[in-house]
C-alpha cells in the first residue's frame, strides 16, 4: 500500500458507504414520515405529547430508565411482547415522530413501557398511584426517593402529598421532576392502528404460502 | 553479562522510544487510572443488577447513570487512552524515526482526560445522551473530538514521515483507527446531538456509531498490536501475510454494518437488521484471515506477553463468531434485550483489553529502559484477567440466556425472571471484583516501573534478541 492518497480515500469511502446506506438510506425512507390524519376522529396520530410529558421524558432520560426498560413492542410472532400484554400491535417508526429522542431502550430488566399509559388506565391507576410506585420501588426496581421531599406542613397540607408515609406534622411531596415523570409515563400510548403496523397476512388464494 | 542481566531491556531501547517516553507514559498512566475507576463503577453497577436497592438513595448512582458512567469510563478513559498509546508507539517504531510533535500527544491527552472527567460528572448529574457508547453530555463532545484529533496527529506524522516507503499491516490498522474515529465521531455528534435527525432514525445512527467504536476503533488497534508483537517475539515471518490486506479491507468495509443487529424486531426498516446479519457473516472472512496470519500467537512458548495476546486473540475470534451467530433472528429472539448482549460487549472489550495489556507489557520496559519490577505481579494480573474475564462473560451469558428464555414465556413474572438470573449475576460480580484487583496490580506495577526501581527478576519475561528488530517489518 504505497499510495497514501488512495489508502486514505479507501478508508473514507468505506465508511461513507455504510454511513450512506444506513443513515442516508434510512433518512430517505423515514425522513419525511408524517403523522397520520384520521378523518373520522378529526385529529392526527400519534398525538403530540403535552408539555409536562416532554419535560418528563427528559427526567426519564437523565435517570437512565432506558437502561432497564424498553419502549418498543415487537410483532406477535417474535418474542412474547404482545402475549405479555405490552401492546396489541408492533411499534412502528411513526409512533416516534414527535419524540425529540426516542428511548427505544436496549435491555429488559423491567417490563416494556411503550404502552404504560394504556395499562395504567386499564388498572385504574391515578397519578398518585404512579408516584407511589416510584417512591416504593419493587423487588426488581429500586425506589426513587430522591424524587420526593419530606417537608414540614406549613398551613394547609399539600394536595399532592403521598398518604401515610411522613411523620406527624410533615408531609411527603413529589418534586416537580417526579410529577413530570409520572405525567410522561401516563402519556405512553401506542394504540392507534396505523396501516403499516398491521401484521402481514398472506393472500388467501395462496394459503400456506409465505 | 551482568549489565544485560540488570537491565535486559536497555539494549532494546532506542532514541525512537525515548523520544516518546513522556507523552506515552502520560497516556498509559491515565488509561490505567480509568481502567481501575471504571472497573469499580462496573462493580457497583453489577451489584445493583442483583440487589436493586444498593445505592438507590443516591441520585448520582442510579442504575442507569452508573451504567453510563462505567461504560464511558472504560471506553473513553481506558480504551481510547491505552489504544492511542499503543497505536502511536507502533507507528513511530515502524516509522523508524523519533516521534514528531510529541507535545501534541500530551496536550491532546490532557484535554481529553479533562473533558472526560467533566463529562462523567455531567452523566452523574443526569446529562447523558442515552445513546449506548455515546453517553457523554452534548457540550463536552466537540472538545473530545478536537482533543483526540490533536493527540493522534503525531501518529499521522509518523506515517507520512516513515523511513520505508512500503507499509506494514500494523500501520494500516492503526492509521485506520486514528482516521476513522474522528470521521464517525463527528458524524454521530452532528446527527444525534447538534442537528438531531428525526425519530427512530436516531436509533439507527446510534447503532451505527456504537458498532463503529467496537469495529473501527478498538478492533483495529488491538489487531495492530498482534501484527507487531507476534512476528517480533517469535522471530518468524507471518504465514500467508499476502492475505493480510484482504483481512484489513474486509474489516473496514463490513465492520460498521453490523450495528443494526441491536435493532432487530424494532420499529425501524427491517432491512437494517437483515443487512447486519449478512455483514456479520461476511465479516468472518476478516476473522479467518487474521486467524491464519496470527495463529502463531497460540504457541506462547512461555512468553507472558504472548499469553495475554493469545487470550485476547481467542476472545477476538469468539466475538466475531458470536456476532455472526447471535445476530440471527432465531438466537436473537432469546438474547435480545438481555444480559447476553452485555456478555457480548464484555467479550469485545475483553479482547481489546487483553491485547492492549500484551502491548503494554511489551512496550513499557522499552519506553523506560527498565524491566518490569516484578514477574509475580505480571503473573497475578494475567491470572486475574484470564479467570475474571472468563467467569464474567460466561456468567453474564448464562444469566442472559435464562433471562431471555424466561422473557419469552409470558407466564413468568419479572420477579421470577430476576430470581433465575440473580445467582449468575452474583458470580459475575465476584469476577468483576477479581478484574479490578488484577488491574489495580497493573496500575501499581506501572507506577513502580515509572518511578524506576528496576530489578533483574523479570528478565526472563522478555526474550528480546536485538536481531529481531529488522525482521518483522
Amino acid at each position: 500500500m504505497k499510495n497514501g492518497f488512495l489508502f486514505f480515500f479507501g478508508l473514507f469511502f468505506a465508511l461513507a458507504l455504510s454511513w450512506g446506506a444506513l443513515v442516508l438510506g434510512t433518512n430517505a425512507q423515514l425522513g419525511d414520515l408524517s403523522p397520520h390524519y384520521d378523518d373520522l376522529e378529526g385529529k392526527s396520530f400519534p398525538e403530540r405529547p403535552s408539555g409536562l410529558a416532554v419535560r418528563g421524558q427528559a427526567v426519564y432520560q437523565d435517570l437512565g430508565c432506558a437502561s432497564c426498560h424498553t419502549q418498543q413492542v415487537r410483532r406477535a410472532d417474535y418474542g412474547a411482547d404482545q402475549a405479555r400484554g405490552w401492546g396489541e400491535r408492533q411499534s412502528v417508526a411513526r409512533d416516534y415522530v414527535y419524540q425529540s429522542r426516542p428511548l427505544l431502550g436496549t435491555s429488559r430488566v423491567g417490563p416494556d413501557l411503550a404502552n404504560y399509559g394504556v395499562r395504567a388506565e386499564e388498572a385504574g391507576k391515578s397519578v398518585a398511584d404512579v408516584l407511589a410506585d416510584l417512591y416504593n420501588g419493587s423487588e426488581g426496581m429500586p425506589s426513587y426517593r430522591f424524587l420526593f421531599e419530606t417537608r414540614k406542613i406549613d398551613g394547609e397540607p399539600s394536595a399532592k402529598a403521598l398518604a401515610g408515609v411522613a411523620p406527624a406534622g410533615y408531609e411527603l411531596v413529589p418534586t416537580e421532576r417526579a410529577e413530570t415523570l409520572a405525567a410522561y409515563l401516563l402519556s405512553l400510548k401506542q394504540t392507534y392502528a396505523f396501516a403499516e403496523a398491521a401484521p402481514y397476512e398472506a393472500d388467501d388464494s395462496k394459503e400456506g404460502a409465505h | 553479562m551482568t549489565t544485560t542481566l540488570h537491565n535486559p531491556a536497555a539494549a532494546e531501547v532506542s532514541d525512537i522510544d525515548r523520544s516518546a517516553r513522556c507523552s506515552l507514559s502520560f497516556l498509559i498512566f491515565s488509561a490505567l487510572g480509568w481502567l481501575v475507576a471504571g472497573g469499580v463503577l462496573a462493580l457497583l453497577n453489577l451489584i445493583q443488577a442483583h440487589s436493586p436497592s444498593f445505592l438507590s438513595e443516591c441520585s448520582w448512582f442510579s442504575f442507569g447513570r452508573l451504567q453510563a458512567l462505567q461504560e464511558t469510563a472504560l471506553i473513553y478513559g481506558w480504551s481510547v487512552n491505552a489504544g492511542l498509546a499503543a497505536g502511536l508507539w507502533l507507528l513511530i517504531r515502524l516509522g523508524g524515526a523519533p516521534i514528531r510533535g510529541a507535545n501534541y500527544v500530551g496536550v491532546g491527552a490532557i484535554f481529553w482526560n479533562l473533558g472526560l472527567t467533566l463529562g462523567l460528572i455531567g452523566i452523574a448529574v443526569g446529562e447523558m445522551t442515552s445513546f449506548s457508547l455515546l453517553q457523554l453530555p452534548r457540550y463536552i463532545q466537540p472538545l473530545m473530538l478536537v482533543a483526540f484529533a490533536v493527540s493522534s496527529a503525531p501518529g499521522v506524522l509518523a506515517w507520512t514521515g516513515r523511513r520505508a516507503e512500503s507499509t506494514y499491516a500494523t500501520q494500516w490498522y492503526v492509521i485506520a483507527a486514528l482516521f476513522l474515529f474522528p470521521w464517525f465521531f463527528s458524524a454521530a455528534q452532528v446527527m444525534l446531538l447538534f442537528a438531531p435527525v428525526r425519530g427512530v432514525l436516531q436509533n439507527a445512527v446510534a447503532a451505527w456509531y456504537g458498532q463503529n467504536v467496537l469495529s473501527l476503533l478498538l478492533a483495529p488497534l488491538a489487531i495492530a498490536v498482534l501484527y507487531y508483537i507476534v512476528p517480533k517475539i517469535k522471530g518468524k515471518v507471518l504465514p500467508a501475510y499476502d492475505f493480510a490486506i484482504y483481512g484489513f479491507w474486509s474489516l473496514v468495509l463490513f465492520g460498521s454494518w453490523i450495528g443494526g443487529r441491536h435493532l432487530i424486531g424494532g420499529p425501524v426498516p427491517a432491512w437494517i437488521p437483515t443487512v447486519a446479519i449478512a455483514a456479520a457473516a461476511i465479516l468472518l472472512f476478516h476473522h479467518i484471515i487474521v486467524a491464519i496470519n496470527l495463529r502463531g500467537v497460540f504457541s506462547t512458548e512461555g512468553s507472558i506477553v504472548l499469553k495475554f495476546a493469545a487470550a485476547g486473540f481467542a476472545a477476538y475470534l469468539l466475538t466475531g463468531i458470536g456476532d455472526a451467530v447471535f445476530s440471527m433472528r432465531g438466537p436473537a429472539a432469546v438474547t435480545h434485550f438481555t444480559y447476553f448482549e452485555q456478555a457480548q460487549l464484555q467479550l469485545a472489550l475483553a479482547s481489546f483489553s487483553l491485547l492492549v495489556f500484551a502491548a503494554l507489557y511489551y512496550l513499557a520496559p522499552r519506553l523506560f529502559g527498565a524491566a518490569w519490577p516484578s514477574a509475580g505481579l505480571i503473573r497475578a494480573h494475567y491470572l486475574a484477567s484470564l479467570i475474571g474475564f472468563t467467569v464474567l462473560i460466561v456468567s453474564l451469558a448464562i444469566a442472559g440466556w435464562r433471562q431471555g428464555v424466561a422473557l419469552n414465556n409470558p407466564e413468568l413474572s419479572f420477579a421470577a425472571i430476576a430470581a433465575q438470573s440473580r445467582p449468575w449475576l452474583q458470580v459475575a460480580t465476584a469476577a468483576q471484583a477479581l478484574l479490578v484487583l488484577g488491574n489495580l496490580a497493573l496500575l501499581v506495577h506501572f507506577i513502580r516501573l515509572m518511578l524506576g526501581k528496576a530489578s533483574a527478576e523479570s528478565a526472563a519475561q522478555f526474550r528480546q534478541p536485538q536481531a529481531l528488530e529488522a525482521s518483522a517489518s
